[in-house]
């Protein structure tokens, strides 16, 4: 594709999101959907006009060089997020403790909170990430510059402004209650258009790719798009009530909502919180410690297995409910085998890491790196055990599962990313290193004494709760009211609480980290990293 | 790129090459191929003994015949029958007669707090005691008279709760219905600290005195001793659902208060309503009505 073509497709469809933005602010008769229309036409206006200052340029020429400006701005969004999304977690882990600091407002209630913290963790800390280090990814092994002139930065944009209007949107009200799919449906328009673009300009790149085989990390970004973009439009199949209004309502009802929901619910942290940070993970373990991957076939047979396994076990989130046996049997099954190829994921980044474990006491980077793979491999471990029915029969509606997602989500997602970055920012500033070696191993400290802090007091308050909610006397009356479970929570919640604000802390002196580090030299002698491009993006 | 020998693992590479990044040749470990082939046994045992596998019109049924559905319903069914055995006792008596028997106090008490907890004690507090807008049932100062009865029916049935048999209360809004006007509600008021024995201005309190026998007195009763029939409340002790300070009497009298309790029936069993108007009633300490 040429660029002048590129330019009139994607001048299509950004004058279509504007129009869409038209309509919702002209037939919009609920305040918080307008702001939206207003907040679409902005980003949408701003897009014609890079558009169309591109297609008046006439210098077409192209530096043969990588785009790393784009992953500069994911890297930034993808702070900026994270802090927001960690700050009102911990606000929410305070609010659950002490339930007065909501400070009495429906506003900041913790169902309206809740989603925000969710979707700026997941969409806006862990999208970006993945963004930016998949663009990064794609032109280093495929030796080609990105493919496409305005698309990147379309795609970019437009995932910000879907993360932005899905978080601006639950306190208004604008929600689909679906979990980790709350945006209504013109947001989930605009992240399908999005994310065909997405998987459309990484394909490009890829195939122009120098070497003939397919890095194992593109393989695992390649699943995350692909399957995010199934799971997105199956599960948001919506009918609008009105173009005048924000409400839609799903195709899906009863029993076969719940298990659209939980197969869209589990293959989310399948394919985004896991593959995509797999991806992550097999490109910048080896480059930092600068090791061979550990076993190319064992790369094979657990990318595979993964792949192939996810897809069943959504089920296991609806043990003991409507759902019929058969499919939570089958769940459970396939969640078994699971394990198998996840910790094979596991060994393999471990192994990857033989000839060059001096580097775990040196380089917090590859500390934050190590401690992710373990949390990968705990996290796995306790989500196939999870899936059995009789242990998900203690551990279902408890805090439990609030610990597991955690140490997932703090211990492994974050703990990658944020490895990732600190190695990441320099390369991509072309800086001589990270800011600060203190502040990071600080960071790191900070962040692991949280976690443990947090997935700890979990574990605690899950199954204290779980077994006095089943404690009965002899006469099989309950020994304690939902009341005394929630009296007995209250110190797990304070200690989850700090965990969560150690967790934040260390969040902030990273950012504060690769902020100087943004701000300042360049670096001062040349290094190997950044190799010439053999392909040119268009 | 051609194929090298990794020094540290003795491994040969693959031959590939990514930006630096090499990979070995390592043997897929027979521990993950061991894992793999016990993992999918499991799988397929289970898949074998329970349901598991659909086809056009059905499932595959399970050698073991399982089914979480009869599983459930016969686990309530033997629950219920267990229930109605051990509470026969208390449905085939006289609930006047069981409030004072200590062997049923004894039996069941505990049980009973954990009831209230469950389901009163969001309102009513878990002491009891009540806050504004739910009145306090352990000060002796009862709406309906404080008959372990009447606290029966009142749990079983509510209050302006909709059921059939509801009992009904209202305090009409006064001020807002032009019933009243605002320097009338102001003499009540003083009215009722007088009779509840707060401070009080006398010559409005005088006025109010006939005010209230006109409006008020035909729920509130004779100097406002509260009417057990209308489940009016007493004006002349010390305990206020919605409070005694003028405003917040200023606030009863000028847009009215109806207070809602649920009706408990069919949410409930008949047993554990008896148990929680028992548990009440122990626990309130005006022994007598």
């Amino acid at each position: 594709m040429d660029r002048s073509s590129e330019h009139l497709i994607a001048i299509f469809f950004v004058v279509a999101i504007f129009i869409t933005g038209l309509v919702i602010v002209g037939m919009g008769s609920d305040s918080g959907y307008i702001l939206h229309g207003w907040l679409i036409l902005l980003v949408a206006g701003f897009g014609i006009k890079f558009i169309a200052d591109r297609m008046m340029d006439t210098d077409t020429s192209q530096a043969l060089e990588y785009n790393d400006d784009i992953i500069k701005l994911g890297i930034l969004a993808c702070f900026a997020w994270g802090i927001l999304g960690f700050f009102i977690g911990d606000w929410l882990a305070w609010q659950l403790a002490y339930p007065d600091l909501n400070g009495d407002i429906a506003w900041t209630n913790f169902g309206r909170l809740r989603p925000i913290h969710t979707t700026a963790v997941v969409f806006g800390f862990g999208g970006n990430a993945l963004m930016a280090t998949s663009f990064y990814v794609v032109q280093r092994t495929s030796h080609a510059r990105l493919a496409g002139d305005v698309t990147p930065w379309l795609v970019l944009g437009g995932y910000n402004l879907f993360v932005l209007l899905a978080a601006s949107g639950y306190p208004l009200g604008i929600t689909q209650g679906r979990e980790y799919a709350e945006p209504e449906w013109y947001a989930d328009l605009l992240l399908l258009v999005v994310w065909v673009a997405y998987l459309i300009i990484f394909l490009r790149t890829l195939a122009r790719r120098t070497e003939p085989h397919i890095y194992v990390a593109n393989w695992y970004y390649l699943a995350f798009i692909v399957v995010i973009a199934m799971l997105h439009v199956v599960n948001n199949l919506a009918i609008p009530a009105s173009f005048g209004d924000p409400k839609s309502y799903s195709l899906f009802s009863g029993v076969q909502d719940a298990m659209t929901q939980w197969w869209y619910g589990h293959n989310a942290v399948g394919f985004l919180l896991t593959a995509g940070f797999l991806g992550m993970l097999y490109y910048f373990l080896p480059k930092a410690v600068n090791r061979p991957v550990y076993s190319y076939r064992m790369s094979i047979v657990s990318f595979w297995g993964i792949t192939f396994l996810y897809l069943w076990a959504g089920s296991h989130h609806l043990h003991y409910t409507a759902l019929p046996d058969w499919v939570q049997f089958l769940g459970m099954a396939m969640s078994i085998i699971l394990l198998v190829p996840s910790w094979a994921s596991v060994f393999n980044g471990l192994l990857t890491l033989n000839g060059a474990w001096d580097k775990v006491r040196t380089d917090p980077a590859v500390r934050f790196m190590l401690v992710a793979i373990l949390f990968y491999g705990l996290s796995t471990f306790e989500g196939s055990f999870m899936a059995i029915r009789p242990v998900n029969a203690l551990s279902h509606y408890t805090d439990w599962t609030i610990g597991h997602v955690h140490a997932g989500a703090l211990g492994w997602v974050a703990f990658i990313t944020f490895g990732t970055m600190y190695k990441l920012v320099p390369w991509v500033w072309k800086r001589d290193g990270i800011y600060s070696i203190r502040l990071e191993a600080w960071h790191f400290w900070l962040a692991l004494s949280g976690t443990l802090i947090y997935v700890g007091a979990m574990w605690n308050s899950g199954i204290t709760q779980s077994l006095m909610w089943q404690t009965y006397d002899s006469d099989n009356n309950f020994l304690y009211s939902f009341m005394d479970t929630v009296d007995a929570m209250h110190p797990y919640y304070v200690a989850r609480a700090i965990g969560g604000l150690l967790y934040l802390i260390g969040a902030l002196i990273g950012a504060y980290n690769i902020y100087m580090t943004v701000r300042g030299p360049e670096r001062t002698k040349s290094r190997g990293h950044a190799e010439p491009v053999i392909v040119p993006g268009e | 790129m051609a194929i090298e020998r990794d020094k540290i693992t003795g491994r040969n590479t693959t031959g590939h090459e990514w930006d630096g990044i090499k990979e070995l040749d390592t043997p897929i470990p027979g521990s993950v191929k061991w894992s793999y082939g016990i993992t999918i046994i499991i799988a397929i045992a289970l898949i074998a003994l329970y349901p598991a596998f659909p086809y056009f019109s059905g499932f595959t049924p399970g050698l073991l015949g399982y089914s979480s559905r009869a599983i459930v319903e016969q686990q309530v069914a033997d629950a219920a029958s267990e229930r109605a055995e051990r509470d026969k006792v208390l449905m085939a008596s006289d609930i006047n007669d069981l409030v004072t028997d200590s062997a049923v106090k004894e039996k069941y008490e505990a049980a009973a707090a954990i009831l209230y907890r469950d389901n009163c004690a969001v309102c009513h507090q878990p002491d009891l005691q009540g806050k504004t807008g739910f009145p306090n049932l352990t000060d002796g100062h009862w709406l309906w008279s404080g008959n372990v009865e009447e606290i029966e029916t009142t749990i079983l049935y509510g209050i302006n709760s909709g059921n059939d048999d509801e009992r009904i209360a209202e305090m009409l809004d006064f001020g807002k219905q032009q019933m009243l006007e605002r320097p009338e509600i102001k003499d009540v008021i003083e009215y009722i600290r007088s009779i509840s024995g707060q401070e009080h201005n006398i010559k409005m309190s005088d006025r109010g005195d006939e005010i209230f026998t006109e409006n008020c007195e035909s729920c509130h009763g004779e100097q406002g001793v509260g009417g057990l029939e209308s489940g009016a409340p007493s004006l002349v002790d010390s305990a206020w659902i919605y409070g005694s300070d003028g405003g917040a009497l200023f606030k009863s009298i000028w847009s009215g208060r109806v207070g809602q309790m649920p009706a408990w029936e069919g949410r409930l069993s008949k047993a554990d309503i008896r148990k929680l108007a028992l548990y009440v009633k122990w626990q309130s300490h005006a022994g007598s009505q």
